[in-house]
């Protein structure tokens, strides 16, 4: 067989374009700040990551925290998300209720642009003091990628044979063990893909970041486009900071990249 | 069943509320708020910056997703065939989609850096002087910016429409004589065509709603030049304080995007009946 290498060629040549932001990032998170500052085309490597050790904590700022914030509100969506949406879904699929016109509503909110959202958040989360907390973003997010996760879980069910479920009915099993026993376990793809998609998205978001928080509880989108403003020279500690946060969601999507492409390609929008 | 009653509540309520406060005389400065009826939509219809903003959007959003339209099919059709490094380059192909629209502005605006940034010394050395915050290159910048992030997603998408297309079309297609040329015009964009389409809307729908990485870069500025009309929502409520107008504008944006709703929903309604 022939080998396409100039297709390969022309394809590396492409990711590197797309890349470009990343590696140049990375690229100058490794310089000393000297060379940072000679121009891009200095090569004069850090060997000790000060830029590094900065940006978690050796230069007092607060990014650790920041850090800290993200997983805990990417986390927390993704558990909110998945609890209220498995069982709402099954309800909608299997026991008829609401029916399709809910997922109708779902989809039709999905398309919804975020920032309509944000005033009645923002004057939500204030009535209820919740502003600054993560809580504010967990309910927030969840709000948005429920209806993701409606539109997914309910696919899902809806290739599964009923005849399982039949069977689980006849021996005695109620809704909620046929839930948890029977259907939860068969669900994994579909799982796996709500909760990445759900991490992705809620690891990105800036808007609903920057309107709910003041400091305690900032996530690393809204700090290191922080970093830009208030560190406006230090770039070294501005790239190690902003290659620390793309970490996390591109080790976990990577990994479980069969179940974003999944998810991606069955109807999923991007809020 | 009250479970789902419940969740219908709190999928509508924060509808209810943002239409309600378009309804509200409501700003920050002023401790009382007050029913205004039209008020607000009034005032929209006189204000000169909200319509730029309409319109600095939508071009922005059609040559963006008309860019990446492009390109992601044309590297869908690159890769739907075997090549050495194939499943390596297809995985960082959809690194962009896992970066944080915020944080890859971030970095974008470090190497556009006019002092430290790659672009910029690079450009230079081949004797092009080059500044992002000039009039004329703030625009290209931001659709490159947009290109760069979400051609990943048309790209992704294309190529998964192209798995789909059964595998005889193209041996039927052979053994007419077609050459490649001809299997690309009259056979593989003629069955594609549905699906392009839907990745169109998609992506539109979505650059309309722009807001992290322009709101990074440039601010909405200079002036008001590159203001969209996510980032005029925001600094109307959020800055100036107006949250009132600032619904109304939010319930305009809505009212707009409205008529795409229906092909959206009937699309996923058909990939639902119609199986995988």
């Amino acid at each position: 067989m022939r080998r396409n290498y100039g297709v390969t060629l022309i394809a590396s040549f492409w990711v590197f374009i797309f890349l470009i932001p990343l590696l140049g990032a990375f690229y100058t998170s490794l310089r000393t700040d000297n060379a940072i500052l000679s121009g891009p085309f200095v090569w004069e490597f850090d060997s000790t990551f000060s830029h590094y050790k900065n940006a978690m904590g050796a230069a007092g700022y607060d990014f650790a925290n920041f850090f800290k914030n993200s997983i805990i509100i990417s986390l927390g969506t993704v558990a909110l998300t998945v609890f209220i949406s498995f069982p709402a879904s099954y309800a909608i699929v299997r026991l008829g209720f609401g029916g399709p016109w809910l997922l109708r509503l779902a989809l039709a909110l999905r398309i919804t642009p975020a920032i309509f959202f944000v005033i009645p958040f923002y004057k939500l989360f204030t009535a209820y003091n919740l502003i600054d907390r993560p809580l504010a973003l967990i309910l927030a997010n969840s709000f948005i990628n429920m209806t993701l996760a409606l539109l997914v879980f309910s696919g899902a069910i809806n290739e599964l044979p009923l005849e399982i479920e039949e069977a689980a009915a006849v021996d005695g099993a109620s809704i909620w063990t046929t839930l948890r026993r029977i259907v939860l376990p068969l669900l994994g793809p579909g799982m796996a893909a709500v909760g990445v998609l759900t991490f992705l998205f809620s690891w990105s978001d800036y808007l609903f970041a920057v309107v709910l928080t003041s400091s305690e509880a900032t996530p690393v989108t809204v700090g290191a486009a922080n970093f830009v403003t208030s560190y406006g020279v230090r770039w070294g500690d501005i790239s190690a900071a902003v290659c620390l946060s793309v970490l996390p969601p591109l080790v976990f999507a990577t990994a479980a990249q069969k179940y974003l492409v999944k998810g991606l390609s069955s109807g999923a929008v991007k809020g | 069943m009250p479970l789902l009653i419940m969740l219908a509540m709190l999928l509508i309520w924060p509808v209810y509320l943002g239409v309600k406060t378009s309804f509200t005389h409501d700003v920050l400065s002023e401790f009382t708020t007050y029913g205004a009826g039209l008020e607000n939509y009034k005032n929209l219809i006189n204000q000169p910056n909200f319509w730029l903003s309409l319109r600095f959007t939508m071009i922005y959003a059609i040559i963006a997703t008309i860019l990446e339209v492009i390109l992601g099919f044309a590297l869908a059709l690159l890769f739907d065939r075997v090549f050495p490094g194939k499943r390596v380059l297809f995985s960082l192909m959809l690194v962009p989609i896992m970066i944080a629209p915020s944080l890859m502005a971030v970095m974008y605006r470090l190497i556009l850096n006019e002092n430290i940034g790659i672009i910029p010394g690079f450009l230079q050395r081949i004797g092009i002087e080059f500044s992002i915050f000039e009039q004329q290159n703030v625009f290209g910048s931001l659709i490159a910016l947009d290109v760069l992030e979400f051609t990943a997603f048309t790209f992704l998408l294309s190529y998964s429409a192209l798995q789909n297309m059964p595998s005889e079309i193209y041996e039927a297609a052979a053994i007419d004589g077609a050459n490649a040329r001809q299997v690309l015009t009259r056979v593989i964009l003629p069955m594609l065509r549905p699906a392009l389409a839907i990745i169109f809307l998609l992506r539109i729908l979505d650059s309309i709603r722009t807001f992290d990485s322009v709101y990074i870069l440039t601010g909405g500025g200079p002036g008001t030049s590159t203001q969209t009309v996510g980032i005029y929502i925001y600094k109307t409520a959020f800055i100036f304080g107006d949250f009132g107008l600032a619904a109304s504008a939010s319930v305009v944006l809505v009212l707009l995007l409205a008529p795409f709703m229906p092909s959206i929903i009937k699309q996923f309604n058909l990939n639902q009946g119609g199986g995988k």
